[in-house]
């Protein structure tokens, strides 16, 4: 490890002006949870790190907006202050649920929702949750604002679209009447796996009917992807048994799982199939 | 705590001695020591399993400003030109020579101040090799035209061995042999055979502290600092490769942070005093996890088990061939071969039994002893082996192994009588703690239920010595003196425990001396589970000479026999002062006999039995193969218990351990290659694995020639463990799975044999 400085900058502006556009050995951190795993197994060699930690104000809180309609979650954010607002509680309680299997309370004291998102880590726990709630995510940097779809974020295997020099500042998650929402984290070793897949499901029911649907599959895959196909099967319809074996099908045909060492390609599929359904029939009730 | 009454000491849970000091981060560990001068090695290591090394350039690192010095052989042999070490074989090279033979082995150092400057300036080494085909499994390697070793080396010190001297064209390192009875008149006479092939995967010791050693080389003597195991062993082999006598080599070793057999022998040590002998300066060389994986592991086995049973279930022959991958080096791999070999057949009366055990080398990391020295991984074989037997013939699967168990007065395989083994209670008290009289509840619709249990017996590496000093100074306080390495287990405590009961003192405040081979005396190494009885010995005799000394200073100061005077007063009364001390040394060496090297038979092939047994209950998710361990039992026999927590906390440790082996930890290699080393990818337990129903218990016993009748307890939850599973798992969903590790997946595709590829 070469030696670099560490800037802990007191506002947004200041942190993004340290920061350097054509410069990828200039990174912000956060929690530092990931970048400080780069940094000791050499992938990663920084002439300068930026601690996003005192920048308060611009990347912090958690607030809802004023009609109602959406919850904004500073990047800064950390895994524990998430886990115990009042706000996320009540309006998005799948958040805490996927907390209790995440990492350890070491880690989740100071990993951030924005490190979490930029790290582009496809096995990681939040994002396919994030994206299955439809979030949103706004983004500044030497090019000024913008607001893309957490899906948007991830390009593939710890590639995101984020360029150098650009910072995640908040979080938007929209807030969706009766939808309910779960995750399974499956694990095929010790409990504290990374998991081999993990399927995020939003849905809003009506009555049996699943009247909207989003799917998305964590881990198995280069980045977390939404399953539109499984979707499309089961929207509209009521949550039958037979169904959801068809949408489980569906769902293993429109990826390409590959072997690894948490388990094989078919095995992982048929994990899908179950999981797909166990969630689908927990958020239905069933 | 203070101990009431100072005379009882024994079966006593005396918190350790060290507690405070770990709870409170000031222990001493090799990881905190800076020397004066010292330089940093970090290591270059192959990327091939197997190749000739053409070159490697280290100009690149040379130059990176802050690096002291690149080291290759070709450095090495300049100040020791025959660099080859080992415990069974001088078969490893202190740093590749000529030839690599794993991936990740160490082909260069660099030595700077700053370790990450060491660390950078690696990763601007290249090598290139004339890459040579490998060999990974040892059932190949035994038969393969590609040889690991062009030639075999084996060291003086194992005389069974001399045969092997030079002989090339082979991967077999030893081969072991017990012959008893006539295994194939036994066959014949049998109604029913019955043969399986059963293995074991590769895992690792994973100590929380990573290897790591010091070494400071002066003109006239060295001293190493390291996270040793054996500082007696090393002080013999590190004498050796320089020529020197033991007097001007000092091992040193403050305490470990676990070792599970992974620090014994020689790891780092060779490599750093090489290099504080080329440079004349200390140097210290500390892992990190990950390279762990590249120094020492846990032989994964194949396992032939065959065995002849009558129709009223008396099990009257079998026959075991066994193979163990031993990876590049030998390390003790002929020894895990030959104490494992042994009891191959398990806990078992069979009349007719015949064993084959090999040692191989493969293009892997070396592979050497792992809490229970091969005992885990032959248990698993012959328990899941035995337990098949017992379902497939419909006999109650305690009942079986009850009408065929050892019994105290009976010979072994190897001839060698059983005694002092409760070999009955174990199972009887995991069959009790399992209810396994009472009715079970399969489970039903998605979720089965499954229970199983193993009893398994192992030998302990023999002959060995232990040497131990009592010193009491003039104010009468005590110092114990002694080469057992304390990583964690409590071996402090129960040493102190020991002489205090002789010395009636309180144990809690006898000093205990960590290794100091200039100060301490000979110990053959903390391994095995051998210290509690062989140390424990040791020191009582110790304490007893040290005790007889002080009668006879009374006598000579003509006190009254049995009075109370202090020894801080006859010592005054002596020397007019205080001043003085009484020293009493102990020494122990069990009784021994070689076995005969073709039918392996001995009268005394073992000091005492480690016997034990373990009870399972699961939990199958039919759709998917997962599974939970609900209930897992442990019980062990450690004759008296000296410090019942401690024993329980070994009984628990060692359960946890073996739990990972069994279900979570696998090295996974591609092409010679290993593909999770990392904390991230291989996974040890964790507290959330551990079983709702976690129990560990002993059994009323008592060795009848151990220190106040006790017994090593280290390894001895390890054993059954794994086959109890992987029987319970059996009994949830009526297949048997033959390798280890228990997988989800393998679970599944057991229920789900049709269904090809999902
Ligand atoms: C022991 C351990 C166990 C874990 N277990 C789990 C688990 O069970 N499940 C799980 O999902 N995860 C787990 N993780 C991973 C953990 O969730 C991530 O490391 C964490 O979320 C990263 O957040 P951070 O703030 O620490 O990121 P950092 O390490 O600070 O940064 C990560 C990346 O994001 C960039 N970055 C940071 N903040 C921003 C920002 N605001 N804008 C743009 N880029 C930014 C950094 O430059 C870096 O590239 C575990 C980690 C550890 C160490």
């Amino acid at each position: 490890m070469k030696n670099f400085d560490l800037e802990e900058p007191e506002s947004l502006a200041e942190a993004l002006a340290l920061l350097d556009e054509d410069d990828s050995a200039v990174r912000p951190i956060g929690g530092g949870t990931a970048l400080m795993l780069m940094m000791k197994a050499q992938f990663f060699e920084p002439t300068r790190l930026v601690s996003l930690r005192k920048v308060g104000g611009a990347l912090g809180g958690i607030d809802l907006s004023e009609d109602g309609s959406s919850l904004r979650v500073g990047a800064g954010t950390t895994f524990t202050q998430l886990q115990q607002s009042p706000l996320v509680q009540k309006h998005l309680p799948v958040i805490g649920r996927v907390m209790k299997t995440l990492a350890n309370v070491r880690v989740r004291n100071v990993a951030t929702v924005g490190g979490n998102l930029a790290h582009g880590d496809p096995h990681l726990d939040l994002p396919p949750v994030w994206m299955a709630l439809d979030a949103a995510v706004d983004v500044v940097g030497p090019s000024g604002e913008r607001r893309l779809a957490v899906a948007d974020l991830f390009q593939g295997y710890y590639e995101t679209s984020l360029a150098d020099g650009e910072v995640i500042t908040a979080l938007y998650a929209p807030l969706v009447e009766d939808r309910r929402a779960a995750y399974a984290k499956v694990t095929t070793r010790a409990s504290h796996d990374w998991p081999a897949l993990g399927v995020a499901v939003s849905l809003v029911p009506d009555g049996d009917v699943i009247a909207d649907i989003r799917i998305v599959l964590g881990a198995a895959l280069d980045m977390p992807t939404r399953l539109t196909a499984a979707e499309n099967v089961l929207r509209g319809q009521p949550a039958g048994d037979d169904l959801l074996a068809t949408a489980g099908e569906t769902a293993a045909e429109e990826v390409d799982i590959e072997s690894d060492h948490r388990g094989s390609a078919g095995y992982k599929n048929h994990l899908l199939k179950i999981y797909l359904g166990r969630v689908v029939r927990e958020l239905m009730g069933r | 705590m203070t101990v009431d009454d100072p005379a009882h000491n024994i079966s006593q849970s005396i918190p350790r001695l060290e507690g405070r000091q770990k709870v409170t981060g000031r222990a001493e560990y090799v990881h905190h020591l800076r020397l004066p001068g010292m330089l940093y090695g970090k290591i270059f290591r192959s990327t091939v399993p197997h190749g000739r090394i053409l070159s490697v350039d280290v100009s690149e690192a040379a130059a990176v400003p802050g690096v002291f010095r690149v080291v290759t052989i070709d450095d090495i042999r300049e100040v020791l030109p025959d660099p080859y070490y080992g415990p069974a074989f001088h078969d490893q090279p202190v740093l590749a020579d000529g030839k690599v033979r794993f991936a990740g082995e160490p082909v260069a150092v660099v030595l700077a101040k700053d370790p990450r400057v060491a660390a950078q300036a690696v990763a601007l080494i290249t090598a290139e090799y004339d890459e040579l085909p490998s060999v990974d499994n040892e059932v190949e390697a035994m038969t393969s035209d590609i040889h690991v070793h062009d030639e075999l080396k084996p060291a003086a010190s194992f005389p069974d061995l001399n045969h092997l001297k030079g002989q090339s064209g082979t991967n077999v390192a030893l081969g072991y042999k017990l012959r008893h009875g006539d295994v194939e008149a036994g066959f014949a006479a049998a109604d029913h055979i019955f043969e399986h092939t059963l293995t074991t995967q590769p895992v690792m010791h994973t100590p929380m502290e990573p290897f790591v050693s010091v070494a400071d080389v002066r003109d006239d003597h060295m001293t190493l600092h390291t996270a040793s195991q054996g500082p007696s062993f090393v002080r013999i082999e590190i004498a050796r490769l320089l020529g020197w006598p033991e007097n001007r080599v000092r091992v040193k070793v403050p305490f470990l942070g676990g070792g599970f057999g992974g620090k014994l022998y020689i790891k780092l040590e060779a490599l750093v005093t090489a290099l504080s002998l080329l440079v004349r300066q200390p140097v210290k060389i500390a892992l990190s996890m990950e390279e762990q994986f590249f120094m020492v592991t846990r032989h994964p086995c194949t396992f032939n088990i065959k065995s002849g049973v009558t129709k009223d279930g008396k099990i009257i022959a079998r026959a075991c061939e066994v193979i163990w991958n031993g990876g590049a080096y030998a390390d003790i791999g002929p020894r895990v071969t030959q104490k494992a070999g042994f009891t191959a057949a398990g806990p078992y009366d069979i009349d007719n039994v015949s064993i084959d055990s090999y040692a191989v080398y493969t293009n892997r990391p070396p592979a050497g002893a792992l809490r229970g020295f091969g005992a885990p991984q032959i248990a698993w074989a012959y328990e899941c082996h035995t337990d098949m037997i017992a379902r497939e013939m419909g006999i109650d699967q305690v009942d079986f192994r009850r009408k065929n168990l050892l019994r105290n007065g009976r010979p072994q395989a190897s001839g060698t009588l059983i005694r002092d083994a409760a070999l009955d209670a174990v199972l009887d008290r995991a069959a009790e703690r399992l209810g396994w009289s009472l009715p079970f509840d399969p489970g039903g619709g998605r979720i089965k239920r499954g229970r199983g249990l193993a009893v398994a017996i192992k030998g302990i590496t023999a002959p060995t010595t232990s040497v131990a000093i009592v010193n009491l100074y003039g104010d009468g306080s005590c110092g114990l003196y002694i080469g057992t390495v304390d990583m964690g287990q409590g071996s402090d405590t129960v040493m102190a425990q020991i002489a205090a009961e002789v010395l009636n003192l309180d144990a809690s405040k006898i000093r205990v001396m960590h290794t100091d081979t200039d100060v301490t005396p000979y110990d053959m190494g903390t391994l095995g589970s051998r210290s509690t009885f062989h140390m424990g010995t040791a020191v009582r005799l110790a304490a007893e000479e040290a005790r007889d000394k002080i009668e006879a200073l009374r006598v000579e100061l003509d006190e009254p026999a049995g009075s109370n005077i202090p020894l801080s007063e006859l010592l005054r009364r002596k020397y007019g002062m205080q001043a003085g001390n009484i020293i009493g040394t102990g020494s122990f060496i069990p009784e021994y006999e070689k076995p005969d090297p073709d039918t392996g038979q001995s009268r005394a092939a073992t000091p005492f039995w480690g016997v034990g047994a373990a009870g399972a209950e699961v939990e199958v998710d039919t759709e998917t193969g997962q599974f939970e361990v609900t209930r897992l039992i442990s019980v062990v026999d450690v004759g008296t218990a000296i410090n019942p927590k401690l024993v329980e906390a070994q009984i628990s440790g060692a359960a946890i351990m073996q739990l990972g082996f069994t279900t979570t930890e696998e090295m996974l290699f591609q092409d010679g290659q290993l593909l999770n080393g990392s904390l991230a990818d291989y996974k040890i337990p964790n507290m959330l694995d551990v079983p709702r129903d976690f129990r560990n218990e002993f059994v009323e016993s008592r060795q009848q020639d151990g220190p106040f009748g006790a017994k090593g307890a280290g390894e001895i939850s390890t054993m059954a463990l794994s086959p109890a599973v992987g029987n319970a798992v059996a009994d949830a969903i009526g297949t048997y799975l033959l390798d280890m590790p228990i997988t989800p997946e393998a679970v599944y595709r057991a229920l789900h044999p049709a269904d090809g590829d999902a």
